[in-house]
């Protein structure tokens, strides 16, 4: 804008300064009516959609778990509540409430032989032994439930430990030490002191006072039953196929 | 599953660890639960009711894995059963376990039905007969371990529902119902 000269002028340019802003104002408030509005249409063919495909959601876990990708997209949450319309069409939020209900039935049932760590997809077998095979679970439907249990602040949390999932159900925390211990362990079940020492370039010390902690924890049990005579910390949480638990 | 003859055996018998007794607490309670069940369970269904310590017994090792449990290891699972009243030491040095899957009081009810079904009620019969005569075939009474049976029948001789007496034989008695 070119300047020019006395009061006049300030009072001109300020005028027109306020007459930009309304105009973008104008435009802004367009868009978002746009967007809303667009946003609308969407939610109404989503629901739609929702309506038409309900057996598909309730029975298919690769489908139900796109829908919930495409609800989180337009910020849908058909987990947020369970009144609200959504629930009612589809029964959605029950079908996760329960199996929330039920994830913390087999971590409680397994904790005294886990120490309240369970590996995701031993969980999702103890789902799928318990429910009919009318219904099927994914890991992702588990993730999905777990994260609703988080509001109850009881410490349900997943973890990743080197390439798998764990589910902790206990308050411990775990520190880098024991977390690199169970990614050792992943590879066969069990670590002995010396292979953490080797693997992990760690003084005896620390590595022992590690296993001593995820023993006292629950977490590892010791063998001394190996022909090399050589003590094993064997970790149930990575090991598949050691839950007691068969049939609950 | 591992099987032994037609036993189906738990997950845990191939999870090493579960052969090394655990030093802690919490670990070891839930072993120990685990192996009480599991002996129980195979005493049940495989009629066995000494174990010996020292003895080759099919639960005490798992060649699969190639683990076996250590003399401590057994006696500590004996002797929580023997806590529990479903087993006791039949020797001071804790050598031979006698198993109790049904509890002695258990016996004695069913060697009342037994005599109720078998019409028995004012018979004689030896104590023999009782663990291998042809009544008794078929039932959970045949081929019961004598000491076990002698339990209950005198349990059942205090409540004034048996007599038992000397036999002809110095080493067989007999026992006379009246129910």
């Amino acid at each position: 804008m070119r300047r020019r000269p006395g009061i006049g002028g300030l009072q001109t340019a300020a005028a027109a300064r306020d007459q930009y802003r309304l105009v973008g104002e104008n435009v802004a408030k367009i868009r978002t009516d746009m967007m809303k509005e667009q946003l609308a249409t969407f939610r109404t063919q989503l629901e739609e959609f929702a309506r038409k495909h309900k057996n598909d959601i309730r029975k298919n876990p690769a489908f139900r778990s796109q829908f919930h990708e495409m609800c989180a997209k337009v910020g849908v949450d058909p987990l947020a509540s369970n009144k609200g319309f959504w629930a009612e069409l589809l029964g959605i939020g029950d079908f996760y409430y329960e199996l929330g209900v039920q994830i913390v039935e087999i971590c409680l049932a397994t904790r005294p032989h886990n120490g309240g760590l369970i590996n995701l997809q031993e969980l999702c077998i103890l789902l799928r032994r318990r429910k009919s095979d009318r219904e099927a679970i994914s890991e992702d439907d588990c993730l999905r439930a777990i994260s609703k249990l988080k509001v109850l602040g009881s410490g349900f949390e997943v973890i990743s430990v080197g390439k798998k999932k764990l589910v902790r159900s206990v308050p411990t925390e775990l520190n880098k030490d024991h977390n690199e211990i169970l990614e050792l362990a992943q590879a066969q079940g069990f670590v002995t002191v010396e292979e953490v020492e080797r693997r992990l370039s760690w003084t005896s010390g620390r590595a022992i006072d590690t296993l001593d902690t995820l023993l006292d924890e629950g977490l590892a049990m010791i063998d001394d039953g190996h022909r090399d005579g050589k003590r094993r910390y064997w970790f149930p949480c990575v090991s598949s196929n050691s839950t007691p638990v068969a049939d609950t | 599953m591992q099987k032994l003859g037609d036993f189906k055996l738990p997950h845990f018998f191939n999870y090493p660890p579960y052969f090394t007794l655990q030093p802690v607490r919490d670990t070891r309670e839930k072993q120990v639960q685990l192996w009480k069940d599991l002996i129980l369970d195979y005493c049940r269904t495989q009629k066995i009711f000494v174990i010996g310590l020292e003895e080759d017994f099919a639960l005490f090792s798992n060649p699969v894995i190639e683990r076996s449990l250590s003399h401590e290891a057994r006696e500590a699972f004996l002797s929580a059963l023997v806590s529990e009243g479903r087993a006791e030491w039949l020797d001071k040095g804790h050598r031979k376990c006698l198993i109790l899957w049904h509890r002695v009081q258990d016996w004695a009810d069913i060697i009342f039905r037994f005599v109720k079904d078998n019409g028995l009620e004012d018979s004689v019969m030896t104590v023999e007969e009782i663990r291998s005569g042809i009544e008794s075939r078929g039932t959970e009474l045949h081929g019961i371990d004598r000491t076990i049976l002698m339990r209950a029948l005198r349990v059942l001789e205090q409540k004034g529902k048996l007599a038992i007496f000397k036999g002809t034989s110095a080493d067989d008695e007999g026992v006379k119902f009246s129910m």
